[in-house]
């Protein structure tokens, strides 16, 4: 890591612009870990908020749900120019990442034995179907975008067979998910600004999932749709908006993340390729690469909290009602908990990561996910070789989640099975 | 060293019973179940493996 200096007033890590041109922000964040880990951050177009990027911090921040609440600040979102703040019943979504104990666990429980290793483990069959035909339908050419045309399809398709989508509705479901958490992004937005481009996708996928609601109610299936559908939280049906909230929560959550680890873990193999050749050699490092994937790419980069009493962080006072917001990939490469942390390693063992967080909200998908990366990764070693970059990765424009768009590759794929 | 799961925190994610099998088992509930409430001293560095790698946090070791 260079030795870079930063000013702390005009130090950026949160601006999506900065972002989309430079990629994650690892020499400021280096550099707040060793000289102001616990950082005041005022700007004019964002509500101020602590910035934490120590590994020990976020831990012990998450470990206190009760105290540090997600309810009034799920993320630190920066204003667009002329975007003005919206009061908090503007935002009408109430799912997982919007409660606190005790109704979080309350909700969580409706769908979380959906999420363990068990019930994972029984989707690897399904999950390596759709694999191969993903990468089948790329072997017979030598070049692709790596994010259209493989890892952005994987993931969707999962998640909407658990819910019990039909495959003619598979390419919907994605255009919202990326209108959704991508309403940032110029390539996204159709409807003019973000807001509206939020909007517009939040209201579809609300009707497209109330007429399955109503379906499901019906006739009750196995599928997740059905689970939550049929729910019940202090033995009453959930109220529509947490209801039609909890579905948008799953689509978008089990689609961008994973995505992103699936192309960040290329990109990391092209750059790295002792890496992608030792994985070739030894499939039994497919667990420990997994983790490392997660932990290098780390998608999701920031959620907030909030205080709910006076506190402290390291020292520092923190009243209450003010927010911290917790840098996740800050945390992946603290130097006090990762030897050689800029180091991508495959065999890194333990790898104590918190890209999936840890606590009350600790990702519900973080074995799914895993699930999906070893599942791909296994058919990518077996079947993809010489592959580089044909130009350069297009990232998203936003500082909430690290996407990129577009990976245009050369490489050669080893045909599929006559 | 006495140990505290909160049932309403575990998920059955089973990284206690990888850290300490002697102790934790994770059954078909999806929920761990303790084979010992006060194990042994031996145990004590295994424990406290399976309390930080709980990934909710479910775990509590009292000293007493």
């Amino acid at each position: 890591m260079t030795n870079t200096e930063f000013s702390l007033d005009a130090i950026d890590i949160i601006t999506p612009d900065h972002y989309a041109k430079n990629g994650y922000p690892h020499a400021e964040w280096a550099y707040l870990r060793k000289h102001k880990p616990v950082l005041r951050v005022e700007r004019p177009n964002v509500q101020p908020f602590w910035a934490i990027t120590k590994h020990a911090d976020i831990i012990q921040i998450s470990r206190q749900p009760r105290l540090w609440l997600n309810g009034p600040r799920l993320s630190v979102f920066v204003l667009e120019p002329g975007e003005e703040v919206l009061p908090p019943e503007a935002f009408p979504l109430r799912h997982l990442l919007n409660m606190d104990p005790p109704q979080h666990g309350e909700y969580r429980s409706i769908v979380s034995r959906q999420f363990t290793p068990r019930a994972v483990r029984a989707l690897a069959p399904q999950i390596g179907e759709i694999t191969r035909k993903v990468l089948d339908d790329v072997a017979d050419r030598n070049q692709c975008d790596f994010v259209t045309d493989i890892s952005s399809k994987v993931p969707v398709a999962v998640i909407a067979e658990m819910l019990g989508v039909p495959r003619k509705d598979w390419d919907m479901l994605f255009r919202w998910t990326n209108e959704i958490i991508g309403g940032g992004d110029p390539e996204f937005q159709h409807a003019g600004d973000p807001r509206e481009t939020f909007e517009q996708a939040r209201l579809g996928l609300f009707q497209y999932f109330t007429d399955m609601v109503t379906q499901r109610q019906k006739v009750p299936t196995n599928d997740i749709t059905s689970i939550v559908a049929n729910g019940k939280v202090n033995g009453e049906p959930l109220p529509t908006m947490e209801l039609l909230s909890y579905y948008l929560l799953l689509v978008v959550a089990g689609n961008e993340t994973t995505r992103n680890a699936t192309t960040g873990a290329l990109l990391a193999l092209i750059q790295n390729p002792e890496q992608f050749q030792r994985l070739k050699r030894d499939p039994g490092l497919l667990k420990t690469a997994v983790e490392e994937i997660v932990r290098w790419t780390s998608p999701v980069i920031q959620f907030a909290r909030t205080a709910a009493r006076d506190t402290e962080v390291r020292g520092q006072k923190i009243r209450a009602g003010d927010s911290v917001c917790l840098f996740y990939p800050s945390a992946n490469r603290d130097e006090e908990v990762f030897t050689e942390p800029f180091k991508f390693d495959i065999g890194r063992n333990p790898n104590p990561h918190l890209a999936f967080g840890i606590g009350e909200h600790f990702c519900l998908g973080s074995h799914l996910a895993k699930l999906e990366l070893e599942v791909i990764y296994r058919q990518l070693a077996e079947r993809m070789e010489d592959v580089e970059l044909t130009g350069p990765v297009q990232r998203l424009r936003s500082s909430f989640v690290g996407g990129i768009k577009h990976m245009p590759i050369r490489y050669k794929m080893k045909p599929a099975r006559a | 060293m006495k140990i505290e799961v909160d049932l309403k925190l575990c998920e059955g994610n089973g990284r206690c019973m990888e850290a300490a099998p002697e102790v934790f088992e994770l059954r078909d509930d999806d929920k761990t179940h303790l084979l010992m409430e006060r194990p042994p001293a031996s145990l004590y560095d295994k424990l406290r493996l399976a309390a930080r790698n709980c990934p909710r946090q479910a775990i509590t070791l009292i000293e007493d």
